[in-house]
């Protein structure tokens, strides 16, 4: 099986977040770029895929500025990926998702390509957009929030749980499609020292930037904000327990937008 | 100019190092800290990351990294737990005397089928009757045709009660004081190697610590590493690579110590406001500072030489006890920056002190190296 | 934009879900009520669409096909952008589940719309539409505008206000489920599993933790704190004071020496905020306090307080949660 998955270099989840000088994206002074969190375990679902169906290869892809986009890369070539693409795009922090599932696409399109997986979303922006427009771009089908993803090569299916709002779906289909995935079998392996060594020497295939990339259908952020320091509660008059609950029950809603 | 800034490849070590720290060693430390338990699983995750067989190089199944590279490693481990880190250090402190005096055969015979599983090594230098003074040795080596007859016993030897392999320094002649000393690689299923129950210490309690006994333990001469009266010179030349590395040790607890506090005094109010805004906290926490930037400099200083070829004698004493020095006093701040909690065994802060007063005993405790720095500093002045 | 907005509808338990009620007020706010066209697609789909005419939608396209049960989500965007082209429509809305977010990714392609989801907040500027999201699990805020002639937007759910009931009737024009790619055909949903009710998440990996604290008084009296927690499918901590106690086990304690949690929610019921407890809990987006004291320093932590008796006033709070819930 030729398995694809797809990665994006993100901030740290221990991030200290500040604003950029321009107001519009994180600051990226200082910032430390990883493997986003559910392509951790794209990675390893691809791994044990391929661990599990002999004569598989796995191609790591992502689309992104340099540094970063290469480091994620070796990152995954560590664990234990066979080859790795870097499509390149324009530096800074303003990405947009859809953009990089056309970058994605043009990677994808030049390999052999019979599962691409990608992770739910990403830590950064969380779109989780870019399973669905890759999709799209190379007409298969796709499906989202996977867990407990398998080959049955009998019957040349894949085999595979989603996780909805309403319940647990059980599905089957053929390949190629596109798979984000919530859940990997395991937890993902952390890559031995003496791959993290040999990754360094490991090519890397590289796309360039396109350099005319469509506009329409792109958005871009305009502003990144914090939320305010906390400066102590917001105590909640009240004359009966009923108002006290009415009061918070609306705030959460309205005000503070955690209300289930 | 030296370039202080770190190449990807060092990067990636150290997110290797820092994140089975934080992922695999302190969730345990505190429990293995309070019940003095040698956490096998965890160095046997170790091995299998290429955490544990650090100096040894690749073509015998270690990791083969330079010194610098090795104290990346060093102080991120060591900011998740000192004990288990100096289990590490101790480990690839028994292998250096066969990397610097084995021979190929030798090498390729005890260190490949060592490094081909998970197996701990332990380093027997010091006895009863001398740590600092090893031309005293009293464990004997008496020749017996082609092979040797140790006798006697060694004591405060980490990872002895796990190790699997031992190097051992043993006299051959005690009238040739220092120069009779001979060193030798013994397997634990040596007949008449004993091993004494765990010590009870104060810190690295994750670290195991014994006694081991000789009681004529037959050795053959290919375990022999070089030639006989070769071992104190080898124990000296082992001892200069390994001390850099006991001073990222102490950097990470230092590091560790001065991240608890910090943290803490900007939550932490006393009249009216966060700790951190008063004079006597932020003096603290800039002496911390002090202490913390100038033992990572000092240790980087040290294994850079190191790694270029040269002895570093003069920069690895300083190294190891500045930082080991530093790690005590920015811990001894840290408690006291957290005041009652930092008494209370609840908060980690307490075993950071606990933790870094070894660093400024083993190894070479810093009298020896102040004695070493003086003389290393004079010979430039002759 | 001038052409009309377009909801999509999902269905929860064969009826019109709460977020799609959210996703018309955002429309009727933003394009005006006569503007808003409903969308729905299902295996049965006539008779629930007509409830968009509840909350005030005129006219609604429904495709209703036996096969559209347990299809690829892909299905539905095709049937979304063949109807959006047909009424020149240049904004889709839906609300934010995976259905919905799956959608708007699809119709960023098919629809070459700017999509964007987990919008919190839309706002036409000039001849843009810009949206507010959460990023960085919560931690900070940003705002996108959205290029180009098409916008795909899935809204947060509980975000938005549900617009007033309505009587309107709705208009229903039924739309052809063909040209569909046969290779969407194929994929096949095996089974469904309904989600459990009652069983609450994992303390670390929970959206909403309720703990209780000293001020509980007594092992007996915990299980006000339970029912809080389970009116809000929330996982239950404890501060020390309480395991000490024996009221529940160790593995309840959120703190220094306990569990670190970092939820959307805590609410810390009866729990003073010493600084042990506070470590355990302090990065949590949105903190609510209830305690007696009005000089408890968790207080000076928290986003919203109550200071009152816990044993009126969580019971109060759990019904009136129960309420908001439709439970």
């Amino acid at each position: 099986m030729e398995i694809v998955v797809c990665v994006k270099p993100v901030p740290d989840a221990e991030t200290r977040l500040r604003v950029a000088t321009d107001g519009t994206t994180l600051d990226p002074e200082g910032v430390k770029f990883v493997l986003a969190g559910y392509d951790e375990s794209a990675v390893e679902q691809a791994l044990l895929l391929k661990e599990a169906t002999p004569g598989s290869k796995v191609h790591v892809i992502a689309a992104g500025p340099s540094p970063r986009t290469e480091e994620v890369l070796r990152a995954s070539l560590a664990l234990g990926c066979d080859l790795a693409t870097w499509v390149e795009t324009p530096p800074g922090l303003a990405s947009d998702p859809i953009s990089a599932a056309r970058a994605l696409a043009r990677a994808i399109r030049a390999v052999p390509h019979d599962l691409v997986l990608c992770g739910k979303n990403a830590g950064d922006d969380e779109a989780g957009v870019v399973a669905g427009a890759l999709a799209e771009l190379l007409s298969v089908p796709d499906f989202s929030a996977v867990l407990d993803l398998r080959w049955d090569a009998a019957a040349t299916r894949l085999r595979f749980q989603r996780w909805t709002e309403t319940g647990t779906e059980t599905w089957e289909a053929p390949l190629p499609c596109v798979v984000a995935l919530q859940r990997a079998w395991n937890d993902p392996r952390i890559a031995k020292l003496p791959a993290i060594l040999k990754s360094r020497k490991l090519p890397i295939a590289k796309v360039p930037i396109d350099p005319a990339p469509p506009v329409a259908g792109t958005s871009r952020p305009v502003k990144f904000e914090l939320p305010p320091a906390r400066t102590g509660a917001k105590i909640l008059e009240f004359k009966t327990p009923e108002e006290a609950a009415q009061k918070l029950v609306k705030v959460l809603k309205e005000e503070a937008k955690v209300f289930p | 100019m030296p370039d202080f800034s770190l190449t990807p490849e060092q990067e990636s070590l150290r997110d290797l190092a820092r994140k089975f720290a934080r992922t695999e060693m302190a969730p345990h430390a505190a429990e293995c800290d309070r019940a003095s338990r040698f956490p096998e699983e965890v160095y046997r995750k170790a091995y299998d990351l290429g955490l544990l067989n650090l100096n040894v190089p690749a073509e015998y199944g270690g990791s083969g990294l330079g010194l610098l590279d090795q104290c990346l490693i060093v102080e991120e481990l060591a900011y998740g737990c000192g004990g288990m880190t100096t289990t590490v250090i101790a480990h690839c402190l028994a292998l250096e005397p066969i990397l610097l005096d084995g021979t190929p055969e030798q090498k390729e015979r005890l260190l490949k089928p060592f490094c081909a599983e998970y197996h701990i090594a332990a380093f027997a230098l010091t006895e009863p009757s001398g740590g600092s003074d090893p031309g005293t040795m009293r464990t004997l080596a008496r020749k017996d045709g082609d092979d040797y007859i140790l006798s006697g016993e060694k004591c405060f030897i980490s990872n002895a009660p796990q190790a699997s392999l031992f190097t051992v320094f043993a006299s051959v002649d005690p009238s040739l004081r220092h120069k009779g000393v001979t060193a030798f690689v013994v397997p634990r299923s040596a007949p008449g190697l004993s091993v004494g129950p765990d010590e009870e210490k104060m810190g690295h309690r994750a670290s195991s610590t014994a006694a081991i006994r000789f009681d004529d333990v037959r050795v053959p001469a290919e375990n022999r590493l070089g030639p006989d009266g070769n071992g104190f010179s080898l124990a000296m030349r082992t001892l200069d690579q390994t001390r850099t590395p006991i001073g990222a040790l102490a950097t990470g607890i230092a590091q560790a110590a001065m991240d608890q506090a910090a943290s803490y005094s900007l939550k932490r109010e006393t009249f009216g406001k966060p700790i951190a805004q008063h004079q006597a906290i932020q003096i603290k926490l800039a002496n911390m500072a002090q202490a913390v930037h100038a033992a990572r400099l000092l240790t980087w200083r040290a294994a850079w030489t190191i790694d270029r070829g040269q002895k570093g004698t003069l920069e690895s004493s300083i190294a190891k006890c500045f930082a080991s020095d530093a790690a005590f006093a920015v811990a001894d701040e840290a408690i006291q920056t957290f005041g009652g909690y930092g008494y209370m065994r609840e908060y980690p802060v307490e075993k950071l002190l606990r933790d870094a007063k070894l660093t400024q005993i083993y190894e070479g405790a810093n009298e020896i190296q102040r004695t070493v720095i003086a003389r290393e500093l004079l010979k430039g002045y002759e | 934009m001038t052409g009309p907005t377009l909801v999509v509808g999902e269905l929860e338990e064969g009826h019109l879900a709460d977020a799609t009620r959210e996703a018309v007020g955002v429309a009727q706010t933003l394009a005006g009520k006569e503007n808003v066209l409903g969308f729905l697609a299902g295996s049965s789909a006539r008779a629930p669409a007509a409830a968009f005419g509840r909350v005030g939608v005129a006219k609604a396209f429904v495709a209703e096909d036996p096969r559209l049960e347990g299809a690829v989500g892909a299905v539905v965007a095709h049937l979304v952008a063949s109807v959006a082209d047909s009424v020149g429509s240049e904004l889709v809305i839906v609300g934010g589940s995976t259905f919905g977010r799956d959608l708007v990714a699809h119709l960023s392609v098919r629809w070459n719309a700017a999509a964007a989801t987990g919008v919190t907040a839309l706002v036409r500027t000039d001849a843009a539409l810009e949206v507010r999201r959460p990023i960085f699990a919560g931690r900070a805020t940003e705002t996108r505008r959205l290029e180009g002639a098409h916008a795909a937007v899935a809204i947060r759910p509980h975000a938005f206000p549900s617009p007033p009931d309505a009587t309107t009737e709705t208009a229903l024009t039924a739309v052809p489920v063909d040209g569909i790619p046969p290779a969407l055909w194929v994929p096949k949903r095996t089974g469904v599993k309904p989600a459990e009710r009652g069983a609450g998440p994992s303390l670390t990996e929970a959206t909403i933790v309720v703990s209780g604290g000293r001020g509980v008084r007594s092992a007996e009296n915990f299980h006000l704190i339970e029912e809080l927690a389970a009116s809000l499918d929330a996982a239950v901590g404890a501060s020390r004071a309480v395991t000490d106690a024996g009221w529940r086990p160790d593995s309840y304690q959120v703190g220094q020496t306990g569990k670190a949690v970092s939820p959307q929610l805590y609410v810390a019921v009866g729990i003073s905020g010493a600084i042990q407890h506070l470590a355990g809990m302090i990065s949590s987006r949105v903190i609510v306090a209830i305690n007696t004291d009005s000089t408890a320093p968790i207080f000076k932590v928290a986003d919203y307080g109550i200071v009152g008796d816990l044993f009126q006033v969580v019971p109060a709070l759990t019904q009136e949660i129960r309420r908001a819930r439709g439970r």
